[in-house]
């Protein structure tokens, strides 16, 4: 028999006294369960969850109170929506469902108990290990001052002239927050990485503004990106927001023996060829669609068919990555390198080996990993990699294709990877252009300029991201506009999470959709 | 409408018209060689002018045939290029039924004897984007390669390169590209069209 590790999670209140009896009565409860003792069900978050699978466990069982016995009221309800999306975020990424169950039990069922962990524990046997290889903890590590200094002189922060056009731009900073770029450079310069130093390089947005900016072309964000890197290493935390879910998927999809199954969400109507040259590559929308179910409308998921479509409206019927994992931008900008530069291997190798020429995606963070950081990193990466915008450009140009005139007042939201890092703030405007809106109308910040949805890589956010998307949103209702244009899932889901503001009521409500949705139903031959 | 890609049909009689100074002769000249040096084809050419040498009147005769050639003139064309609205007027009655109607959408407006279907391209706007208003007929001629396969596009390309003035061939292929670009396009849309798909969601 395998050696399997089940992780079972009981509530305090009733369903342990059912455990207890269990014990006093020496009862045989399996080996392999390692008991837990929790407050609530209701508090085991789906990051909890997942993190016990990243960590190894082959089964998890959340046991709580039956409905209505709750304690806390609500926990049982909570509970059940965390599993539901949780086991659905384990049959996406290819572990599977049924390592995950939710049971309830009043305090005098300990026989039933004993019958379901004896069940469950037979299942899982059958299933047999899961195939997440846990990624090794490291003790950290110093940072020394030589390390520091040469993080320093790669980036040449030693150019700094102290001006602070950075700050006076940054967006962290006009909206309140006591952060300065150039004080976290000149702190870095003189080996200062104390606590608070450190809370700085993690809020950092990246976003790229400051490098608009700076007369002496610091990229400050790559440089945040080494410095992140660096502190990884000393440090166990990481400012993840979610509970870290995020970085725990994307951790475990490193897992080389990990079959992935996130395409099966996919619309009948949307045509593939596996043989094709031409790959599309999706990216984590499905995750987000499925996590972030609870808490707001967000249908990313849309933007992955409606580009699919989009290439099949021009003959193009491309080939899926089957097994495409996250292209682990996040990890990246969130200092962890390593586990980036495994997912980039497996994606690029994976491509590689289908023989593709060119890879579309529609996500800007997609795009500027596989385009640029990939290689950057020694990845060896044998395609080109062609965003959505420009393939559509390049093929509406030609000819005998229209987009319907759309009427309503428009306005966009700028990816700052696409718009700022790739300096393609024109592409989206030229296919908006050519929607003949009634109105498009700018807002106060745009373009290269433009203010940032609030967060990046799932970390750092607070307060002051909140006060950032609400001032997005007030300058997006400013312009009149009915419709938000956005060409980022993640841009996205902040905002709309901003919306979801209840002191504001429905002052920040406004309609958001992505660009690739919208040319896809207006889009026509003539 | 297909008549003419028939492989039957061994002769081809085009006539190309519109003001001097387009390039209209030029066109036709192109379009000869391409079929007499790239398709080992005959070909003959007529060109003729109005009272005036510039935006005056003007048109090329081409006879494209697999046998030789008796008689270059043309009174019925099988395909019919037209760049300006009186050459459009003064050929149009002569298009054979079932013939090719290819025009500059922003130079002819066509009326009702041309029928239901007509090809069309904004050929001068797009050679003004291009930055060069003159190559406006070797964006119509890219597009008459798509649209008509009356000559292989490679014949056609390579007619382009030695038929324009040293120096240029390389904007001249860009734009022999961009209307032939435009004449697969069209062509894909009438396909999508028929099929009764013309949107990209259903």
């Amino acid at each position: 028999m395998e050696n399997i590790n089940i992780i079972l999670f009981v509530c305090n209140w009733g369903p342990h006294t059912a455990f207890q009896t269990l014990q006093d009565i020496r009862a045989d409860i399996p080996p392999e369960i390692k008991m837990v003792r929790i407050p609530c069900t209701g508090r085991i978050s789906k990051s909890l969850l997942f993190k016990s699978f990243e960590k190894g466990a082959d089964g998890v069982m959340l046991v709580g109170c039956k409905s209505g016995a709750c304690r806390y009221g609500s926990g049982t309800t909570t509970a059940i929506e965390n599993i539901r999306d949780t086991r659905e975020l384990l049959e996406l990424v290819g572990i599977g469902k049924e390592r995950l169950r939710l049971a309830t039990f009043l305090p005098d069922e300990s026989e039933a108990l004993l019958q379901l962990l004896t069940e469950f524990t037979n299942k899982i046997q059958e299933l047999g290990s899961s195939t997440v290889v846990p990624s090794k903890g490291q003790a950290p590590e110093f940072i020394s001052r030589e390390l520091l200094a040469e993080t320093v002189s790669l980036h040449d922060v030693f150019t700094c002239q102290d001006c602070g056009k950075c700050t006076s731009a940054c967006p962290l900073a006009l909206i309140g927050k006591p952060f300065s770029p150039r004080a976290v450079a000149n702190s870095v310069i003189a080996g200062d990485i104390s606590s608070s130093v450190k809370d700085d390089i993690w809020s950092c947005l990246t976003c790229g503004l400051c490098y608009e900016r700076c007369p002496s072309a610091v990229n400050f964000s790559e440089f945040i990106q080494d410095i992140r890197y660096l502190l990884k290493k000393s440090e166990l935390t990481g400012h993840e927001t979610h509970g870290g879910f995020f970085h725990s998927l994307m951790r475990t999809m490193t897992t080389p023996e990990l079959k992935t199954d996130r395409w099966n969400w996919l619309p009948d109507d949307v045509k593939i060829d596996k043989k094709s040259k031409t790959l599309f590559f999706g990216g984590c929308a499905p995750y987000f669609d499925t996590f972030f179910r609870k808490f707001m409308d967000v249908n990313t998921c849309n933007i992955l068919s409606d580009s699919i479509r989009l290439l099949n409206f021009f003959d193009i019927q491309p080939a899926l990555l089957e097994n495409e994992r996250c292209c682990g931008h996040d990890l990246l900008w969130s200092g962890d390198k390593e586990n980036f530069l495994k997912l980039a291997r497996l994606n690029a190798e994976a491509i590689n080996n289908l023989g593709i020429e060119e890879v579309i995606t529609a996500c800007p963070e997609c795009y500027r990993s596989l385009g640029h950081d990939y290689a950057k990193h020694g990845v060896d990466i044998q395609f080109n990699v062609t965003h959505l915008y420009d393939f559509l450009e390049r093929e509406i140009g030609k000819g005998a294709v229209d987009l319907k005139k759309m009427d309503r007042n428009i306005t966009y939201q700028d990816s700052c990877r696409l718009s700022r890092f790739e300096n393609k703030s024109d592409l989206p405007r030229k296919l908006l252009s050519r929607l003949k809106p009634d109105g498009f109308q700018e807002m106060q910040e745009t373009a290269s300029a433009a203010l940032c949805c609030g967060n990046s890589a799932w970390i750092g956010c607070d307060a002051y991201s909140k006060a950032l998307q609400v001032k997005r949103l007030m300058q997006a209702k400013s312009t009149g506009s009915e419709l938000l244009v956005t060409s980022c899932p993640k841009c996205q889901i902040h905002l709309k999470c901003a919306m979801e503001d209840p002191f504001r009521g429905d002052d920040l409500k406004i309609e958001t959709m992505d660009l690739a949705s919208i040319v896809a139903r207006s889009i026509y031959w003539e | 409408m297909t008549e003419t890609k028939n492989k039957e049909t061994t002769k081809i009689d085009v006539v190309v018209t519109g003001f001097g100074g387009q390039g209209i002769v030029l066109t036709g000249r192109i379009l000869g060689k391409a079929a007499a040096l790239g398709d080992h084809k005959e070909s003959t050419l007529v060109q003729s002018y109005g009272p005036e040498s510039r935006g005056g009147a003007c048109s090329a005769q081409v006879v494209i045939s697999d046998n030789t050639i008796h008689y270059p003139y043309i009174k019925f064309p099988d395909i019919l290029v037209c760049m300006s609205q009186s050459g459009y007027e003064k050929y149009i009655g002569q298009l054979k039924e079932g013939g090719e109607l290819l025009i500059d959408q922003d130079l002819v407006r066509p009326g009702k004897e041309a029928g239901e279907i007509w090809y069309s391209i904004p050929a001068t706007r797009m050679a003004e984007e291009l930055g060069r208003k003159m190559m406006a007929n070797i964006i119509m001629l890219g597009f008459f390669t798509a649209i008509t396969k009356a000559v292989s596009l490679d014949s056609a390309r390579n007619a382009v390169v030695g038929s324009v003035p040293k120096g240029t061939e390389e904007m001249n292929l860009k734009a022999f590209t961009k209307g032939c670009d435009y004449g697969l396009a069209t062509l894909k849309g009438l396909e999508k069209k028929a099929a009764g798909r013309t949107g990209a969601i259903l």
